[in-house]
């Protein structure tokens, strides 16, 4: 059961547990983090759960796949190469400790 | 069909609230504060569903797709063009859905349409710049719309006042909850005449792909049939074009009844964004769309049995106070909350993109950049509020039932 901490605007923190398997957004929208809108439900087609993955991990957390990179041409918030729709990460456990920062807008 | 059987009453315990339709047409805002009120989960006979009111109650539904099941037995939808992704669920809804979307991602929107879009636009702006007068539905936006849309699904040979005309007919049939037969028959010519035209441009396509919907579903990696293309181009131009359209009229409203905010915009050219997200928060064009349960549920208060109809009514939760402070009010500096207009989950609109881009990128700023002086004609101006009788007209779909404007004409 990987943890992953979300870094929101305000500059608190909130850690969220969740199973390995599930993704990124749904672990944020299960625990009611803020920030994360998800309006699309995970379907790669709204660009409202962007999130920058923390500097440090961006390689471990991987790249964007195809549909996800255009969509990030599109986030309200800046796109940086930490960006990434948190509806296609998929948590395991060598993602354990994962942190993230939560953009000030998403739509 | 659902697996369950629609249950057509109220659930025991629910309230029972008697809406008339005309006044809902007229007006439903006020009824939709009045049940966020009293009654967020209330029965409604003349609508045959429970209407699910609040912000909060929405996106939980919203969030239970497994739950509140987009199969609905006896929808209208369903009655105007046959089985479509919108009244499906996923696997068989993602199968289509992922077939149709390519062309109206964001970066194809950009790259493979804007510049057509703003052709059309300058072409429609200089047929009536040198009158001074128009009506920016009928003379600007519909046109506009119908005629990207159809560049889009890939409906080569059917022209913009085609698209239009059919999208008004299932429009009509697709909100006849008085079940006039006039209506019926309208949308049934419509239908036929898009099934024509779509296997035509499924025969074309198959032969020469071109990038749009149409040709999108033909060259699909998993199989699409072409009554399943004919039955999902319907329900597209269904909302393509009065959508978007509502939309331009709503914020270009909006604006001319407020120079200050329009001043501030021309100045601020990247706020068109705001003032399409905050047009479509304050008037949705979408006003409600139905569900129907799978199992025992309780939310808002009350257990639905499985087979109940309900009603998510996104105008109401884009207006609820609770979320929104001063939510009848047109503010462009409102806190940012995210607004419900394009639903969410597996069926967020599909033609977001497209139409934001279309308006908010287009429509709008040539529009004002354009007709000089450009104000609303005499008598054409409807209560500021956006919800007083007036110019705007449905609940199902809501939208400015003509924009009558002057213009200095060079």
């Amino acid at each position: 059961m990987p943890t992953v901490i979300f870094q929101l605007p305000d500059g608190t923190e909130r850690k969220v547990t969740a199973a390995s398997g599930t993704v990124l957004m749904q672990a944020a929208v299960s625990n009611g983090v803020q920030g994360i809108v998800a309006e699309c439900g995970g379907n790669a087609s709204c660009a409202t759960c962007h999130v920058y993955v923390d500097a440090a991990q961006s390689e471990l957390a991987g790249g964007p796949n195809d549909v996800e990179d255009e969509m990030l041409d599109f986030t309200a918030a800046e796109r940086r190469p930490t960006s990434r729709l948190s509806c296609q990460v998929q948590l395991s456990d060598a993602l354990d400790g994962l942190v993230v920062h939560v953009p000030e807008e998403q739509v | 069909m659902s697996a369950v059987p629609a249950v057509t009453t109220a659930a025991p315990g629910a309230p029972v609230v008697d809406l008339d339709l005309a006044d809902l047409r007229r007006d439903p805002y006020p009824a939709y504060a009045e049940l966020r009120r009293t009654a967020p989960l209330a029965w409604v006979p003349s609508v045959g569903r429970h209407l699910l009111t609040r912000y909060e109650d929405i996106v939980l539904a919203e969030k239970l797709p497994e739950v509140f099941s987009s199969r609905e037995e006896g929808s209208l939808l369903l009655r105007t063009v046959g089985p479509n992704m919108l009244r499906e669920d996923d696997p068989n809804h993602r199968r289509l859905r992922s077939a149709a979307e390519p062309p109206t991602r964001p970066r194809q929107v950009r790259d493979l349409w804007a510049g057509a879009f703003e052709r059309t636009a300058h072409e429609l702006l200089d047929r009536i710049a040198g009158r001074g007068e128009a009506d920016l539905m009928a003379d600007f936006a519909e046109p506009l719309v119908a005629a990207n849309l159809a560049l889009v699904l890939g409906l080569r040979d059917a022209s913009a006042e085609d698209v239009a005309n059919w999208s008004r007919a299932m429009m009509a049939g697709n909100s006849n909850y008085a079940d006039d037969p006039d209506i019926w028959l309208r949308a049934e010519r419509a239908t036929r005449a898009i099934e024509d035209a779509v296997a035509r441009a499924a025969e074309a396509a198959r032969r020469e792909p071109d990038g749009s919907v149409i040709s999108s579903m033909v060259h699909a990696a998993g199989p699409v049939d072409l009554a399943e293309i004919q039955n999902n181009v319907k329900v597209i131009i269904g909302g393509g074009v009065n959508e978007p359209r509502d939309v331009f009229g709503v914020g270009a409203w909006a604006l001319l009844n407020r120079p200050e905010v329009r001043e501030r915009v021309l100045k601020e050219p990247s706020s068109w964004k705001r003032v399409f997200e905050e047009t479509a928060r304050w008037v949705s064009p979408i006003g409600m769309y139905p569900r129907q349960l799978t199992q025992d549920h309780e939310i808002a208060g009350l257990t639905l049995p499985a087979g109940s109809r309900v009603a998510l009514v996104i105008a109401s939760g884009n207006r609820d106070e609770s979320v929104f402070e001063r939510a009848d009010e047109f503010d462009l500096d409102r806190p940012h909350r995210p607004h419900l207009a394009f639903g969410g989950g597996p069926h967020f609109c599909m033609g977001a993109w497209v139409a934001r881009h279309e308006v908010s990128a287009i429509a709008w700023p040539l529009v004002f950049g354009r007709l000089k002086g450009l104000r609303l004609a005499e008598g054409a101006t409807a209560s500021d509020s956006g919800s007083a009788a007036g110019r705007l007209d449905g609940w199902v779909f809501r939208g400015p039932t003509s924009l009558n404007v002057t213009w200095q004409a060079a």
